[in-house]
This record gives C-alpha cells, structure tokens and sequence, in this order.
C-alpha cells in the first residue's frame, strides 16, 4: 500500500516577511494618492485669472460687435425702431370704434314692387309695404352707405348697372330684394335678401357681411318684426370693452413674425460677412468665445426689441389675458430661435449670397408652414412634421394662448421653441469649430 | 527663435512639402521666394498653427513651442503677428485704426492705455497720418490700410511676425517705402520676421533667404552667399545684339567657358562664365570673328532676381533630364 508522504509543515517566515514589504509601499502608494489632492492655490488663482481674462475678451468682443452693428445704421434701425413703429401703425388703423370704421358703400336693388295698369292706361309700379323701410334701415346704418336705390321694375338695367360699379370699385356690396320679399315677411315667412360681394379682397368679406347684418337688424328692431330663427352665440376668450379687438387679433400675428423674423434678418449675415474672423482667429481669442460673444451681442438687442415692441403695444392697447412676463418671455424665445437659426444660417454659408438665398427660402417656409395660413392639421403628413419643427408655428399659438386665452408660457409649444434653440446653438458652435478660415 | 527640421507636409496623397529644415535667430528677416505653390504659406501655415498635425511631420520649434500641441497654440499664437496679403481680412474696415487695435489688442489681454500708447508709437514709425486715426479705415488709402495692418500685426510686441505678400497690390514707387518701414521696424523692436513674396526685391532687406519650388527648400543663406556662388562670383556680361533668334543664342553658347546665357530682352542677353575677366575680351572676338553684331556691352554683379531665375532653371533643367534618364532606363 503506497503511503502518502506527508510534506512537514513549515512556516517560511522569509517568503511571509517578503510578502509584507511588498505590501508596505502599497500602503506609501495609498498615502501619496490621499496626499495628491492637496490644495494648488497657484493653480487656482491661475485659472481664476484664466477666466478672468476670458471673460474680458469676450466683453470686448462685444463690444466689437455692438461697435460693428453701430455702423450698420440702418440695421440697427430695422431692429429696434421698425416694429414698434408697425404695432404703433396697427394700432392707429386697427380700430373698432364705430365713428373710425369705413362705412362700406352699397346699391340697394328691390325687384318688390305691384305693377298695375293706372286710369290713364299706362303700367305703373308701386314699391311694396316693406321696400322703403329696409331702404330706411340701410341709411340708418353706420356700416353701410347706400350710393343708389334701384327700382328694379322701372330701370330694368339696375343690376347690370350695380355689376359695373362693383367692378369699377366704387361700391362693395349689391343688396337685392326679391319679388315676393313683403308678401314673405307677412305671411310670417323669412323674406329672403340677396347679397353680391365683392370677394376680390378677402378682407372686405366679413366686413361686408357684418353690414348688411347691422342694417337687417335695424329693419327688424323698426318693423316689429319677428324674426323666423335666433341665431344665438356665445363668445369666449373676448376682448374687454375698450379694446380693440381687430388690433387684438392682429397684433399676435405680427408679433410673431416680426419679432422671428428681425432677429433672423439681422443674424444672417454675422459670421459670413466678418472676414477678419479668418485673422482674429491667429490671437488667442478662441472661436467659441467669438461665437459667445455674437450670440450676448444680439441677444441683447433682442432684449432691447422685444421690451420696445411689449411697450409700443401696451401703449396702443394691446389686452394680455396672461401675464405680462409671460408675454416678455414667449416674444423672447421666438425671437431667440429666430435668432439662433439665423447664426445657423451664417456659420454654414460660405458667401453672403448663399446666406441672403438661405434665409428667403427658411423664413417663406416658415410663414407658410406656420399655420396662420393653412391650419397644420390640413397639410400632407410630411409638411405637418416640417412644421411642427419650425418655430413660427409654435410661436403663434403660444402667443396666442397667452394674449388671448390667459394660458401660462409653460406648455409644449415654449419647450420646443427651448429645445430647437438650444440644438440650433450647439449645431452652430460645432459648425463654426469646423468651419475652414485661412488667411 | 524658429527651428525647423525635416519639415514635411501631406494633404491625403498631395506631398506638398519635402523635408525642409532651417534654422532663424532672433531678429532676422527671412524671405521665403518661389513660385506659386513652391509651399512658402504652407510652411507659414504649420508655423502658425493653422495646420493640423496629422498632415504634417518632423520637427518644429517657435519661439521655443511646438505647434504639434495643442496647449501651445495659444501661447504660440501671442508671441507671433500675422499681416495677411488682404487688409480685408486683417482689418474691420467700418471701424477706425484706433478701435481696429482695440480689437486686436483685447485679444492678447492688453490693458486699453497701454495699446494705446503702442499703436501711436506704431502709427508715428510708420507714417499713419494722425487725421486719419479717428476715421474710417475703408477711408484710409491702400498704402496707409498696408500699414496699419502692418502695425496690427506688431501690436502686441511679438517676437515672430510673419507677412505674407507685404508689397503686392501696392504702387511700384510705393514698394520700396514698404520694405524700408519693415527693416525700420525691424532694427528698433529686434523682431524677427517671416517674408512670404514673389516680389524678388524684398530680398534686398533680407538677412537670409530661402528659395522653394515644389516643396522642396533649394537654398537657404545670405542673398550675398548665393549670388557669390555663381560662377566668376556672380558677375554677369550683359551684351545687346542686333537680329538676336535662339539659333544665335545656340551659337553663342558653344563659346567653351559659357556656363549660363539668359535671354533678358528682345535683343539683350546675360552672361555667366568661369573666369570672367580673361574669357570676356575671348569672348567678344568670338562674336565679332562670327559677325554677330554687338550694339552694347556691360558687365556688372547678378542681382538676387536674376539669382533665382538662374537657381530655378538650374533645377527644372536637373529635373527633365532626371526624367529622361528614368524614361531611357524604362
């Protein structure tokens, strides 16, 4: 039977001290890393004053740029003196008041009239029962201006005559009582009004309509009559009284545009038309502190526009259901991606024609897509997911919600406009690291 | 102050600069000369900082710092100047002189009474009319917008400034005021410079030159040095002959001790021989033995023109006959 040899057990106190030294100057290892992390106060007031000189550089590289955007006047004046001076021109033209609206000017045809053989043997006509007071309740009307009755049965050429003055322009609307128009209404029926408008300006349509509304309104209140149905409406989100409320409406749109658009305009042309980029670029400025320093520059006239445009409004009426923050901040952030998109646009153009042609076709596509025109919901699918990526088109309803509805700014349509900017930006400094500049 | 050695530069497969190496010391003027695309800017360009170090190798030292780190761009950046061929791109021509330093001294961190103090000092050496400080630079005339980038570039006091093409687009007459305000400038604020020209008479303010073609660095010395190379030292017959064609030309250079005839003119040509005042009265009766007519005669030293000219017919003629060679062995 083999044994198994048992080996003595010995303790190898050399190999055991060894094994210990060598853990020994793990532990100094460990010590010098506990140690590292010793205050460099000379480095720190090293980058302190790294920072420092950084932050004056880009001080003066605003200063630069507002020195470059002084001598471009009229740019300047673009920017900040035009659209207050458009809210102002709205304002004065956008009225409500009554004694301010253009009457619209009609011809009155009535075709209601009896007929009969008079005791000399001649035809005569005689205007029915309810002619002469709907003729009454036109001139009474504010909003209309009757320019010439017809009786239709003795001048036989009155419509072909009121065609002609609706094409010449010198009349908006044609209103034209049918034969049986008394013997309708006393029988209890709905006399029937005819109605040619003058569709050529889309804007005189509405206005037109409304007229001839405020001049049935006036027959019915005089006649005692009783109308066949009620058209009952109830109004929300409406301007208080004292406000306008065609300026109202309309403001929004503008704001919108112009403040997107300005600051699109204005930022085109920053880094495409600086050629001594290519040479500042041989000093030690860096090009993100050359970008930084655009991006402060024209946000700071931004600031400027949209305080002048927030007061040229106030002063002209403008009714904010929301808060004036609010108002400040959305015209801000619309202004913003405008912006962005604009230095965009010029970190990626190689020539200032390139930039001119880029900035048409953005800004078109972004006002046709915004909505305003065409609501969203009715494009093809792939034009609703290029407009829903637009600014603009979130820009109209946040402003919207805002002035009109009282909505908060924060909402879907202000993150987005955050969030397009802030890529915008980041994609403008990557481009501009890359971008070639050789002296 | 520039060290560079076995300087090579490649763009994808475009070789653009072959194993350049030379040295400058503090206070030099250097003239890089040679035709376009000899690759003077691109040189330049590695020594600015412009280039990215995956396209070049070997190895480069300015003012002590590689441009092979990128943490020395900076520091490189504010020891050297830069005056481009363009003032459009050195200068915001909307804004004045003044505010255009302002701009470019913020940049190096300048204190503003300080570079204002340097850019007068500037602007009186180089002759900037004081009407003009306040105004427009799109105002200023082409040799004053010359020097007020000159002056831009010299702002911060740099120990290296380089200048690219300084003397073209300016007046013949206007040339010469340009290179005497460098070397002006030169002697009183001991800094080096960088010349990149096709302009042959900057090299008259040159301490050293250097001659490129192809990338290839041909020569590097005194102007002096090279022209005292050519045979006889460098000096040259110039001889105007009636009816001049090549055949006679042909002709002429058979005259055994000829080493170079260049054409100068429609009927005057240059000529470099071996021991040139024994051969020269040889060769006039050589001439006249052989009824070439002379009308002139004079003999003086080669400028660095007609140096160069020589240096790069001496090199495209090695080249073709290196091609021959190659085509023959094919």
């Amino acid at each position: 039977m083999a044994k198994l040899k048992k080996k003595p057990l010995t303790l190898n106190f050399k190999k055991f001290k060894d094994k210990i030294s060598k853990i020994k100057p793990n532990f100094e290892t460990l010590k010098n890393k506990i140690s590292k992390p010793k205050p460099n106060f000379k480095k720190y007031i090293k980058n302190i004053s790294n920072l420092k000189i950084n932050a004056l550089r880009i001080l003066k590289q605003v200063i630069k740029e507002f020195r470059l955007l002084w001598t471009d006047k009229f740019n300047l004046l673009l920017a900040i003196v035009i659209p207050p001076l458009i809210i102002v021109m709205l304002g004065l033209t956008m009225t409500d008041a009554p004694s301010e609206t253009q009457s619209i000017p009609c011809m009155l045809i009535s075709y209601d009239s009896n007929t009969f053989i008079n005791p000399n043997n001649f035809t005569e006509s005689k205007l029915d029962n309810y002619t002469m007071p709907y003729v009454e309740a036109v001139n009474k009307s504010s909003m209309l201006e009757l320019v010439r009755f017809y009786n239709a049965t003795e001048e036989i050429y009155a419509m072909e005559a009121a065609r002609n003055a609706l094409i010449s322009g010198e009349i908006k609307v044609i209103l034209s009582l049918p034969v049986d128009f008394t013997e309708l209404l006393e029988w209890g029926l709905p006399g029937l009004i005819d109605c040619v408008l003058d569709a050529s300006n889309i804007q005189y349509i509405q206005q037109s309509l409304n007229s001839v509304y405020d001049s049935i309104k006036i027959f019915v209140n005089d006649n005692n009559l009783t109308p066949q149905f009620q058209l009952q409406g109830f109004e929300e989100f409406t301007i208080p009284e004292g406000y306008s409320n065609n300026f109202n409406s309309s403001i929004v749109m503008a704001l919108s545009f112009m403040v997107f658009g300005i600051a699109l305009v204005l930022s085109i042309l920053v880094i495409v038309q600086e050629k001594p980029i290519a040479r500042l670029l041989l000093t030690p400025v860096k090009r993100s502190e050359i970008l930084l320093s655009k991006y402060i520059t024209y946000t700071l006239v931004l600031v400027l526009q949209v305080s002048l445009l927030v007061i040229s409004g106030l002063s002209m009426g403008l009714y904010i259901a929301g808060t004036l923050t609010d108002l400040f901040i959305a015209l801000f952030m619309i202004g913003f991606s405008g912006l962005t998109m604009g230095v965009f646009i010029s970190s990626q153009s190689k020539t200032k024609t390139q930039a001119n042609q880029l900035f048409l076709a953005v800004f078109l596509v972004a006002v046709l897509l915004s909505g305003i025109f065409i609501p969203i919901e009715n494009m093809p699918l792939y034009l609703q997911v290029i407009a829903y990526i637009l600014p603009l088109s979130h820009g109209d309803p946040l402003l919207r919600g805002i002035i009109q509805k009282g909505q908060s700014i924060l909402g879907l349509h202000f993150i987005w406009l955050l969030v397009i900017s802030i890529v915008l930006v980041i994609i403008s400094f990557v481009i501009f690291k890359r971008r070639k500049y050789e002296v | 102050m520039v060290d560079v050695n076995n300087l090579n530069v490649k763009f994808g497969e475009k070789h653009v600069v072959h194993d350049v190496s030379f040295t400058v010391d503090k206070g030099e003027i250097i003239g890089l000369f040679g035709i376009s695309g000899a690759g003077k800017t691109t040189i330049v360009r590695v020594l600015t900082c412009q280039i990215e170090k995956k396209h070049w190798t070997g190895n480069v030292m300015v003012t002590g710092l590689s441009p092979e780190k990128k943490s020395n761009h900076s520091k490189i950046l504010s020891n050297i100047g830069y005056v481009p061929q363009l003032e459009l791109l050195n200068l915001y021509f909307e804004l004045d002189p003044m505010v255009n330093v302002e701009v470019f001294t913020s940049t190096y961190g300048m204190n503003k009474k300080r570079a204002k103090e340097t850019a007068e000092e500037l602007f009186k050496i180089l002759d900037i009319p004081r009407d003009t400080w306040k105004k427009r630079v799109e105002k200023m005339s082409g040799g004053e917008k010359k020097r007020l980038s000159m002056a831009i570039g010299l702002i911060h006091n740099p120990d290296v400034l380089f200048l690219d093409e300084p003397t073209t687009g300016v007046d013949a007459s206007k040339r010469y005021d340009i290179l005497s305000y460098l070397k002006k400038l030169n002697q009183k604020l001991n800094t080096t410079m960088f010349i990149i020209t096709h302009d042959l008479e900057s090299a008259l303010i040159c301490d050293k030159v250097a001659i490129l073609k192809d990338g290839r660095l041909l020569e590097f010395d005194t102007s002096q040095n090279l022209i005292s190379s050519l045979p006889s030292e460098g000096l040259i017959a110039r001889f105007t002959i009636e009816d001049l064609n090549e055949k006679l030309i042909a002709f002429i250079k058979k005259f055994p001790s000829i080493r170079r005839i260049i054409r100068v003119g429609n009927e005057a040509i240059e000529v470099l021989m071996e021991n040139f005042e024994e051969n020269l009265p040889k060769l006039i009766e050589y001439m006249v033995d052989n009824n070439i007519t002379i009308t002139s005669m004079s003999k003086d030293i080669a400028t660095f023109r007609r140096y160069f000219q020589i240096r790069i017919q001496k090199e495209e003629e090695e080249e073709s006959s290196l091609k021959e060679v190659k085509v023959i062995r094919k």
